[in-house]
Parts: C-alpha cells; sequence; structure tokens
C-alpha cells in the first residue's frame, strides 16, 4: 500500500465576517488549488477560529439566505448555534454537535449565536462545510440530521493514543452517525500528546485535515500547527498522524461526484440554466418565506 | 484594460477592436470601496459609470431626509444621470457604489468621439437613448397604477439577482412601497409557491 503524503500545508488567511456573528478564514474554495474542482465533493470549507464575542442582548449571526444543490455541515466545537428554516423547523447546534442539513430543492434559513451564549459571551470556535449533491439529488427534498454529541459514534484508540468520532463515514470498521449520499469520512480525530493515528482511504478520495486544536505531524514529517489546513495527495492511501501537543483535527475524504460544477452565491448546481431558475425560484418565494 | 467594458461595447454596438482601442485616452477604470460616492446631488454629473463589478444605486433624498432609489447598477450596467451630463446642469441625484466595485468612468467626449469614429457605434447610442426612455415609461406607468406584487414580480425580472445582495429597504424605495408590504408580497408569493416536503 502506497503513502498518501501531503500535497501543501496551508495557514488560514485573514478572516472574514459572516453576517456578523461568523470571524472566518475560507479554505475551500478560495485558497490556491482548493477550489471546487479540486476537492469535489467538498465546495466550501469556512473556519471560525476559536475567538471571543462579547456579552450583548442581540444575538450576532447571519440573517435569512438561501441554499439549494448541496449540503451543509455545521460542526460546533466552542460556543452555541441556533438556527430557523422556511419550513418551521429550528434547533441549537451545541458544543461537540453537528448539524447536517441537506438543502437539497432549497431551503430560507437563519443562523445565530444562541441566545444564552450571547448574554455570557463567549469563545466561539466552527466549521461549516458545504457538500456537494451528486445530479440525481440536487433536487431531493430536504432534509436534518441532528448529530448531537451523544449520538456520534466514538473509537477508543488503543494505548491511550485518544478517540476518534465518526461523523460520518467509517473507521476501523465503525460506522459514522450521519448518512451521506455519496462516500464521505468526515472524523473529528482527538490524540493525547504522543498519541497516534493510521487511515486509509482510496487514492481517489480527496483528502484534507484542519486542525482545530493542538499541533500534529503527518507521516512523522511535516509538522500541521493550530488552524492550519493539510491538503493529502491522490497517489496513495495510507498516512498516520502523530499530535505533538494534545491535538484536535478535523478529517475530511470524499470520493468526488465528477459532475460539471455552476455555482453561484448560495446556489451550487450543474448548469447555468439550472442557476437562473434557482434565482427565479427564490425571488418568487419557491423557498418558502422566512422573517429576519 | 477595460476588457468587459471592451467585450460589452464590440458585442452590442458593433464598434471594431481597433476603434476601440482608440478610445482608452476617454476612460478610466477605478476600484472604487462601498460606500464611495461618485455623484453627489447639486453637482453637475460629469461622467458615466459602467460596472465591470460590483453594485452601483442611483438615489434621491427628500426634505424629510428619506432615500428614493431610482436605478441599480449591477455588473454590465450603465448608470449616470444623463440628462446632468448632457445640459451640463446640477443633479438631483446621489450616485452610491453599494458594494466593492470596479467601475469604468466615461465621459460626454468619450460618446462624442465613439460617435465620429464610429456610425455603428452612433445608431447603437441612439437606440441606447430610444431603450433609456422606454425603461423610464415603464417605471412611471409602474409607478403610478401597479399593484405591490406586480412592481416586485418586474422587479426579480430585471434584476434577478439583487434580493440576496441589497436590503429589504432599498428594494422597497426602489419600487416605492413600504418595507413591510415588501415582506407581506414576499410572504403571499411564498404562500403560493412553497410546499415544504419535509
Amino acid at each position: 500500500m502506497k503513502t498518501k503524503t501531503v500535497e501543501r500545508v496551508y495557514a488560514p488567511i485573514t478572516p472574514h465576517f459572516v453576517g456578523d456573528g461568523f470571524r472566518v478564514h475560507n479554505f475551500i474554495p478560495s485558497a490556491y488549488q482548493l477550489d471546487m474542482q479540486r476537492m469535489d465533493p467538498f465546495i466550501m470549507l469556512d473556519y471560525n477560529s476559536k475567538h471571543y464575542f462579547s456579552a450583548t442582548d442581540s444575538p450576532r449571526g447571519v440573517g435569512v439566505h438561501p441554499h439549494r444543490g448541496f449540503e451543509t455541515v455545521t460542526i460546533a466545537y466552542k460556543g452555541k448555534i441556533a438556527h430557523h428554516d422556511s419550513a418551521g423547523n429550528n434547533g441549537v447546534i451545541g458544543e461537540g454537535d453537528v448539524q447536517w442539513m441537506t438543502a437539497a430543492s432549497g431551503i430560507l434559513h437563519k443562523e445565530y449565536h444562541e441566545r444564552e451564549f450571547s448574554k455570557n459571551g463567549g469563545e466561539f470556535q466552527m466549521v461549516q462545510l458545504w457538500v456537494n449533491l451528486p445530479a440525481a439529488y440536487k433536487m431531493s427534498a430536504p432534509k436534518y440530521q441532528e448529530v448531537t454529541n451523544n449520538t456520534i459514534k466514538k473509537v477508543e484508540l488503543p494505548d491511550n493514543n485518544g478517540s476518534i468520532e465518526i461523523i460520518s463515514g467509517e473507521y476501523d470498521g465503525n460506522k459514522g452517525t450521519a448518512q451521506t449520499f455519496t462516500p464521505i469520512h468526515l472524523h473529528n480525530v482527538k490524540l493525547n500528546k504522543g498519541g497516534k493515528a493510521a487511515f486509509n482511504f482510496p487514492a481517489h478520495y480527496n483528502t484534507a485535515m484542519l486542525v482545530v486544536e493542538g499541533e500534529v505531524s503527518v507521516n512523522d514529517g511535516e509538522i500541521v500547527k493550530t488552524d492550519h489546513f493539510v491538503l493529502m495527495d491522490n497517489k496513495g492511501e495510507h498516512f498516520e498522524i502523530k499530535a505533538t501537543t494534545n491535538a484536535i483535527v478535523l478529517l475530511l475524504s470524499g470520493e468526488p461526484i465528477n459532475e460539471p460544477i455552476a455555482a453561484h452565491g448560495p446556489f451550487v448546481m450543474n448548469s447555468k440554466e439550472e442557476l437562473i431558475q434557482a434565482f427565479e425560484d427564490f425571488n418568487t418565494g419557491k423557498f418558502g418565506y422566512l422573517e429576519d | 484594460m477595460f476588457l468587459s467594458f471592451k467585450t460589452y461595447l464590440v458585442e452590442r454596438s458593433g464598434i471594431s477592436d481597433l476603434e476601440f482601442q482608440s478610445l482608452h485616452p476617454y476612460l478610466k477604470e477605478k476600484e472604487i470601496p462601498k460606500g464611495t460616492i461618485l455623484l453627489q446631488k447639486r453637482a453637475v454629473c460629469t461622467h458615466s459609470f459602467f460596472v465591470e463589478s460590483g453594485l452601483l444605486r442611483s438615489y434621491s433624498i427628500d426634505q424629510s431626509g428619506k432615500e428614493h432609489v431610482i436605478q441599480f447598477a449591477p455588473e454590465g450596467w450603465i448608470i449616470t444621470d444623463r440628462s446632468s451630463v448632457f445640459f451640463n446642469e446640477p443633479s438631483d441625484y446621489y450616485i452610491e457604489a453599494i458594494e466593492p466595485s470596479t467601475v469604468i468612468y466615461f465621459s460626454n467626449d468619450f460618446i462624442r468621439k465613439a460617435s465620429e469614429i464610429s456610425a455603428a457605434f452612433r445608431n447603437y447610442n441612439e437606440r441606447l437613448l430610444q431603450n433609456h426612455i422606454r425603461q423610464l415609461q415603464h417605471r412611471i406607468q409602474f409607478l403610478l397604477e401597479a399593484t405591490a406584487e406586480e412592481r416586485y414580480l418586474d422587479f426579480i425580472s430585471i434584476y434577478p439577482d439583487l434580493l440576496l445582495r441589497v436590503p429589504q429597504w432599498m428594494i422597497a424605495s426602489y419600487l416605492g412601497i413600504t418595507p413591510e408590504s415588501l415582506s407581506r408580497v414576499r410572504k403571499e408569493l411564498a404562500k403560493r409557491h412553497f410546499s415544504p416536503r419535509n
């Protein structure tokens, strides 16, 4: 079996605000060679590195906006996010929870810091990942998978190396919690200092990691620091990470969908015509209505 | 240089590449931050603005301080106060960038020179002017007689992606309705067209 090696390590770029509640570094698709085609099926990754938000009575966040054609995966590391949508769903994504929202044919939603969290202020850290849908499912019905932390499948690594939370996909024969439309392995790898974990994914799967806590080395070589993103090559299958301090790494590996991508803002479709249709449907209320 | 403006003009007016090149001295390209005012009320408008990227709007402010949006100009649109430019008289409007934008500034000299060297451009400019009048007439008629919903449906056919880029109050201002009426229209449309499937 061939080793999957590091293709490139990315430092976080200058953050920008999404609404007034999410201070994010974008990696996919704006960083060099992390475009939608290269990272397929991962089409967007925004990372809110640890940031202290002061106390406020009016929760910060992002107002009503639509999505169509893909899934949004929100992973809360610190702080809590409240969400509401045009189908009447609402909920809170708490620390350690994951919300896997299949926007598919279309949804309007808004995302804010949860009220209590906002009142007290505090550290906020989260990832929002967009996962593309194959053409056959782009217009399927929207749905949610609220993957609360207590439902996430956890695997203890031997010899006190740490543990792995399998959000989706599979690790060492253990199946993850969330259902996906195409093969996607999404794991939180939690390693103790000196702890190691080995992974094995098909060479053609697009694979990357984001170090959200601590520092790791990959294949006993490249050091990847906190808030850095590492893209793996598509030549090998096997790699190992080792924590030089206690560390948490978000690992993503997915089979490319290999279909044309037409993207504009919150719509990711296969053709320009479908994008135009998405705008028209949004404008004429086919995504529903939601008060700001 | 001036690539998208060139594509726009060559495609629409039939001016040749070479003719366009000779007009470069009459063009200025500027990158402007959000909030930049390109025209002040009571100033004479000396330029027209072609939006390469970003979004501009023209608006007036009434005596009570309320803004009234006259026009939005996203990518590929031209915005100006045409009569202020032509008659060299003070404008009643402001023109402002509401997104960071790249804008081509062109003066009346550009239009004069282009009309001199290209018959195709001359015809095009005439057509542009007639079309402008048509749009104005249409807008007057809608403001006088159309329902809030008709105005909104007309707006989204002209500006399909602005609902995602512009605050609601600005759209309501363009439509000549209150933000509450705009919400009501959108809610009504959603009631008719939305079927939650989950």
